[in-house]
């Protein structure tokens, strides 16, 4: 018995690098541009569909097709940004917090129907990243699994180097301070919030393309993570990455367990998906901080 | 002038009034849901329009206004009207409990509260399928056993008219005028003497009681009812119909309403591209044109007006 | 026969994360008077301000209005009890027009009817030389006229006692003295005023009764003139 709840805890923790991912994505996006997105879960899922089309339709074999997704959520990115969401860096743009709901509210809702109509309802499966599983003793987990943790701690590995070592890094958590003295020293604006929404949707993309082999894709594989990766952020406190990734993590575990132990399992993977969000309307009752909270929440 | 007000006036109520007997039953059918979308999205207005509470759980209250209605009466027999009135009750508690949870949450996180709230409930909805019917429906009893959709048109139009004309005596009485104050800004708006708790609860009650009102007479009219009514999907087409007609006036958004609903089903032809087209209003309307489409179009016959009358009009 | 206290902090602390930014403050207005409170950026004055008028808790400490306790009361219930204050930066409900934004107050007072309110908000725009803005939309205000408004939408309370946050902040010469006038007429109709500024000039005009804070407690509490000669005080100023 004690191999299932073991097997339950490692896929739950494979799946929580991947929500790390996704909600450092998030993070990333939210301590910069300052706004909610809620168009960030479909992010996610046209990443996984640009993996899959990569594979498919360019032949690009399975792992760089990840890279490949990844990009080309970048790009997606910084169109939706160019497009969408400069009025929010305009001082005569009025309730901003107000347009950042809408327009990503909007933006997730057009995305999922655009979806739907070129890639069609039906789940799609990505070929797998290796064939087959590894087997170690009595626990067995698809190389699948093993590719998307193992490459989702690459990124995440990749990220925080980023943020912390590079000049580029440490503008972005500049600006992610404070905008106005990021502004005195030079720091361009503007193509920080570019980067910075390209960065985090980058990320989400990645995640998408990973977890295809295993999960397949639809068009609505993003709506769970955008509340989700949300109370992931808001639970690690909001802006810090670190957070964000113990957040994942302890979310995907938990998530896991919690289906292992509910004692009813026709309901355990419906009610599953109720957990994360429960966890959400909890934290943002009690602690809208989060466990590692960062002091900069003020949103315009 | 008013003469050329009263006749285009008269003219419309004739055809509204007159609507079930000009159309076939499809149309007729596509009235009775613009109806039912237009109290939504008032309602909807009301909250994020006049408070400035933008909450997108909003289409849980419609669920649970049809699913209160539906379960009473057809597991206890508890006749329609106490049903759905026990719908609208529940709805109207319950939301001025998310009210006052929400109080503590500036916007952003409000919507993300009210979305999670939302899915939260569709998902008991889905998952307890002995009760509910789960994702295969819930049989509810009509309201009326008439052939023709007529007495349900009649029935909506009725309670739209109740509904906006009780949210627009809102808006113009002192009430709307704290909601507005409270909107624009809370802080000051406490420091005018307003009871900011107070008027942010009652306008999540009140709105939510119509979204319940709404969700019973969806449910006794459609006759079987999914938890898809109160998904994220339904909430961005409401949220979508109260944008672009104008959120911020209530017959923009029960008009924007009617519109799409119309447009909907005008173009059933193209499918799944309506949506598509939906969202990428959506988005225009809210990145060129805030204040909604309808607004616009007033504000453009209103400078045309202008522009012809006689130079003695103060700027 | 000396005047009621309308307004009293006992002990009044608060604290941001690890810093006290009010410590065990005392401050008792009377009716009648007209206080100025000055202090160094970061001294506490508006951390003050708004435990006074209910939009901050304190930490610690007591406040009483009418000698009756007021602790833990809302902004709005602040209000009710005629106590009005105005904002470092103006805030007003920027899409509604200027009388409706006297409006707000005017209505939200119990057992008032429109036509009351009407008449009254009229009479303070009138005295603020508003009047012509009426139906302006207070963002397409002025600054300055802004401000009046902001002082005007605090009068429609009837407070007997009004915090006046930076005043004369951003303020052209003229408006300023117009405001000291209008401060000064409406204190002769019996009003009391606690005035926060750094603009000294100003206040020295305006106030027989000067309390300095620094660094969240007050180190000076008397005429303009014992301030004045306050070594303390000028150690604070000078960032001793």
């Amino acid at each position: 018995m004690s191999d299932y709840l073991l097997i339950q805890a490692l896929n739950g923790l494979v799946i929580g690098v991947i929500y790390a991912v996704i909600a450092c994505g998030l993070t990333v996006i939210f301590s910069i541009l300052k706004i909610v997105n809620f168009a960030h879960g479909e992010i996610y899922m046209m990443g996984g569909y640009f993996g899959y089309f990569a594979i498919s339709l360019l032949g690009i074999p399975p792992l760089p097709a990840v890279l490949v997704a990844m990009a080309a959520s970048f790009l997606l990115a910084v169109l939706v940004e160019r497009t969408l969401l400069t009025p929010i860096y305009k001082p005569s743009t009025e309730r901003k917090g107000d347009y950042g709901i809408l327009v990503t509210f909007g933006l997730s809702i057009f995305l999922r129907n655009i979806a739907l109509i070129i890639f069609g309802p039906y789940p799609l499966r990505p070929p797998s990243f290796w064939q087959g599983a590894l087997v170690v003793g009595d626990l067995v987990m698809t190389w699948d699994r093993v590719f998307a943790a193992g490459a989702g701690i690459t990124i995440l590995v990749g990220l925080v180097l980023f943020m912390n070592r590079t000049i580029w890094g440490e503008a972005l958590n500049a600006v992610s301070q404070s905008r106005e003295s990021a502004a005195i020293v030079g720091i361009n604006d503007q193509r920080f919030y570019m980067l910075a929404f390209g960065i985090g949707s980058a990320l989400a993309g990645g995640a998408g393309a990973l977890v295809g082999p295993i999960y397949s894709l639809s068009p609505s594989m993003g709506l769970m993570p955008d509340t989700q990766a949300f109370a992931i952020v808001i639970l690690g406190g909001m802006g810090s990455v670190s957070g964000s990734i113990i957040a994942g993590l302890l979310i995907g575990l938990s998530e896991s367990m919690f289906v292992a132990v509910f004692p009813d399992p026709s309901r355990s993977l419906t009610y599953a998906q109720a957990f994360s969000l429960l966890v959400l309307m909890i934290v943002l009752l009690v602690r809208p901080t989060g466990l590692f909270g960062r002091v900069h929440t003020q949103m315009e | 002038m008013r003469n050329a007000q009263v006749v285009p006036g008269a003219l419309l109520a004739v055809l509204v009034l007159a609507f079930p007997y000009l159309v076939n039953g499809y149309w007729l059918t596509v009235g009775v849901l613009a109806l039912f979308y237009a109290i939504v999205a008032a309602s909807w207005a009301l909250l994020a329009g006049q408070t400035g509470q933008f909450s997108f759980g909003h289409m849980a209250f419609v669920s649970l206004g049809a699913y209160t209605s539906g379960l009473l009466v057809m597991d206890l027999g508890v006749p329609i009207p106490l049903g759905w009135a026990a719908g609208v009750v529940l709805c109207a508690v319950v939301g001025a409990g998310i009210g006052y949870i929400g109080l503590r949450m500036r916007g952003p996180y409000l919507a993300l509260f009210t979305v999670a709230f939302s899915e939260v409930l569709r998902i008991i909805f889905v998952s307890e399928n002995e009760v509910t019917g789960g994702s295969g429906g819930l049989e509810v009893t009509p309201l009326f056993h008439t052939r023709s959709d007529a007495p349900y048109y009649y029935l909506g139009l009725m309670l739209l008219a109740i509904a906006l004309g009780l949210m627009v005596w809102l808006t113009r009485s002192r009430w709307g005028l704290f909601f507005r104050a409270i909107r624009e800004n809370e802080e000051a708006a406490a420091a005018a003497g307003v009871k900011v708790v107070r008027f942010r609860v009652l306008a999540f009650a009140i709105a939510s009681s119509f979204a319940g009102l709404a969700g019973g007479f969806y449910g006794h009219y459609i006759g079987i009812l999914t938890p898809d009514i109160g998904s994220v999907d339904q909430m961005g087409l409401v949220v979508a119909m109260a944008v672009i007609g104008g959120a911020e006036s209530l017959f923009a958004a029960t008009v924007g309403a009617l519109l799409c609903e119309a447009l909907v089903e005008a173009l059933r032809s193209y499918g799944e591209w309506r949506l598509v087209l939906f969202g990428a209003l959506l988005l225009l309307t809210i990145r060129f044109a805030r204040n909604g489409l309808l607004a616009l179009g007033f504000a453009g016959v209103k400078r045309l007006t202008i522009a012809r009358a006689p130079a003695n009009v103060a700027p | 026969m000396t005047a009621p206290v309308l307004i009293e902090a006992r002990g009044l602390t608060k604290r941001f994360g690890g810093i006290v930014a009010v410590n065990g403050l005392d401050l008792a207005v009377r009716q009648g008077e007209l206080v100025g409170l000055i202090g160094p950026n970061g001294s506490g004055k508006t951390t003050t301000i708004n435990m006074l008028t209910g939009h901050l808790a304190p930490a610690a400490g007591h406040i009483l209005v009418h000698d009756a306790p007021a602790d833990g009361l809302s902004a709005s219930q602040f209000a009710v009890r005629k106590v009005g204050r105005t904002f470092q930066i103006t805030q007003l409900f920027s899409r509604m027009t200027v009388l409706e934004n006297m409006l707000v107050p005017g209505l939200a007072r119990p057992h008032s009817t429109w036509a009351e309110a009407t008449a009254t908000a009229r009479r303070h725009l009138d005295f603020l030389k508003l009047s012509h803005l009426e139906d302006l939309q207070a963002r397409n205000l002025s600054g300055g006229q802004q401000k009046l408004l902001e002082l005007g939408r605090a009068l429609m309370l009837d407070p007997e006692i009004l915090f006046l946050d930076e005043p004369f902040a951003g303020v052209n010469p003229f408006l300023r003295d117009e405001i000291i006038v209008l401060i000064q007429t409406l204190h002769g109709q019996g009003r009391s005023f606690v005035v926060v500024d750094h603009d000294i000039e100003a206040i020295q005009r305006l106030v027989k009764r000067l309390v300095v804070m620094a660094r969240g407690a007050k180190i000076a509490d008397g005429t303009v003139d014992e301030v004045r000669q306050d070594q303390e005080v000028l150690r604070a100023y000078a960032g001793v």
